[in-house]
């Protein structure tokens, strides 16, 4: 468990005492792509904290694709609103890669974050910077171009799953950058074409990372992943 | 400054329904940190980047949450007014903001100092459960904002603008050019002037030298997309009921 709890960035932060408080408490469980583990306005049943999962915040709105809100991965957690007082989820949280996670009962959690001070920091912050997330996903959204925020959301990605190749439909990603499949299509395109990914029946490889933040616009910048450690 | 400023007399901290929410011991515990402050248009009260020193509760005033892109391109995430606090970067433990807050509709609210609050909420008492809640609430609002900016005409996107607006004030007129309304919806004046001139031509709304007047609040209900409903609804459901709150302020809603 020790190798795993330094996968979660959130759970490495916790002093050791504070971690194994809540080892008995954590399941270890597979997530699959396509899961849906939390549905708008109903309960939360368990938080997870992804290891080399990914899981996508979706926020529905009638008569269009549900729109992304949030990405989180080993650097965060599922089940925010429980340690700020809500037991219902706002949004659709989509399994977007699979991957291992750390789960435990909304009711161990609620239990833990009341009396586990370092813990209540750490998803203090982290709800924070979610926020910052969700509120630079829809600045990028409002006015930047297509290209730009497929860029974004790649290298986002891999910061999460920790890995330069994952799996993803262009139907997926135009829901997650909420424009249409032939947007997405001709975005991956052009990003293909200067060598910068690959992208081959639902598989995408970032060849020059580099490049591609150069491709992307500044939001990256704002919402990428910073090691835990180095910032408390 | 609080030597030198006095709220209207009319107004107290109890016009900030989370204040208003609180056990009356912390209330008092409080009282003597809280400052009345004016919040007059165009003041920013949070800077995108600074560190912030307070916490603001408004009572009579609307304070606009705007994200800031690197290229100076600007537009409104979320408000917050009666029913909120501004800079929750501070107890949530976020060292910087991204955002700006901005005073959207002047008028008055209640500062406190950050050192105070933190303290208040690390005790974890009342305060800190009513301030998470409201983190939820405009957790909801960011998210439901970025999906309505995306997905929806300028015209749905300005009512749902005026109505989330009037909620937190206490008649039916906004003072408002047409061109902050732009900024604050991140489209050109000319959209927001077309929307504007549909809705009063349709009776809905009346405009007039930066003064908005919202004649039939009905019909513009039955306007507005559906993030305003979602968003109210969370409000509702997270937030104390300012009904149910000491005949103080109720007296005053």
């Amino acid at each position: 468990m020790n190798r795993e709890r330094a996968a979660n960035s959130l759970l490495a932060v916790l002093p050791r005492k504070g971690y194994q408080l809540l080892l008995p408490r954590l399941e270890r469980v597979t997530l699959k792509f396509g899961d849906v583990l939390y549905h708008p306005r109903e309960a939360i049943q368990h938080v997870y904290f992804p290891i080399d999962s990914m899981v996508s915040l979706l926020s529905l709105v009638e008569g269009h694709l549900a729109l992304e809100v949030g990405l989180v991965g080993h650097e965060g957690m599922l089940g925010v609103p429980l340690a700020l007082g809500v037991m219902d989820s706002p949004v659709r949280a989509l399994v977007q890669g699979s991957g291992t996670a750390l789960r435990m009962t909304s009711a161990h959690f609620l239990n833990e974050v009341r009396h586990n001070r370092p813990l209540q920091r750490a998803v203090s912050r982290y709800a924070y910077d979610l926020m910052v997330q969700v509120t630079q996903t829809a600045a990028c959204n409002r006015f930047h171009q297509v290209e730009a925020r497929l860029a974004r959301w790649l290298l986002m990605t891999r910061d999460r799953v920790r890995s330069n190749q994952f799996r993803l439909t262009q139907e997926m990603l135009g829901s997650m950058l909420g424009v249409l499949r032939v947007a997405v299509t001709k975005a991956a395109g052009t990003l293909q074409k200067r060598k910068l990914i690959s992208y081959s029946r639902g598989e995408i490889s970032i060849l020059d990372s580099r490049a591609l933040e150069t491709a992307a616009c500044l939001c990256y910048q704002i919402v990428k992943v910073v090691p835990a450690v180095t910032r408390a | 400054m609080s030597s030198r400023v006095f709220a209207p007399a009319s107004l107290t901290p109890k016009d900030n329904h989370l204040l208003a929410a609180l056990p009356e011991a912390t209330y008092q515990g409080l009282l003597h940190f809280l400052e009345p402050v004016p919040l007059p248009l165009g003041l920013a009260v949070v800077e995108s980047g600074g560190a912030q020193g307070y916490v603001y509760f408004p009572t009579s005033s609307i304070v606009s949450l705007l994200y800031v892109l690197a290229d100076g391109a600007s537009a409104e995430i979320a408000v917050t007014g009666n029913e909120g606090v501004v800079g929750i970067a501070l107890f949530m433990g976020g060292e910087t903001t991204p955002s700006r807050a901005v005073v959207q509709s002047a008028g008055y609210g209640y500062r406190l100092r950050g050192d105070v609050l933190k303290k208040e909420f690390e005790a974890g008492t009342a305060l800190q459960q009513l301030l998470l809640r409201y983190t939820q609430a405009l957790i909801t609002q960011m998210a439901q904002t970025a999906v309505c900016n995306r997905h929806h005409a300028v015209e749905q996107q300005l009512c749902r603008w005026l109505l989330l607006s009037l909620d937190r004030l206490s008649g039916s007129e906004l003072v408002m050019t047409q061109e902050l309304i732009a900024n604050m919806l991140g489209v050109r004046r000319e959209g927001v002037t077309e929307a504007a001139g549909k809705l009063q031509a349709e009776g809905l709304i009346h405009y007039s030298r930066g003064h908005i007047t919202v004649l039939d609040r009905p019909k513009l209900e039955a306007r507005v997309c559906e993030c305003y409903a979602v968003v109210k609804r969370e409000y509702d459901r997270l937030l104390p009921d300012p009904r149910s709150l000491a005949p103080r302020a109720r007296a005053r809603i």
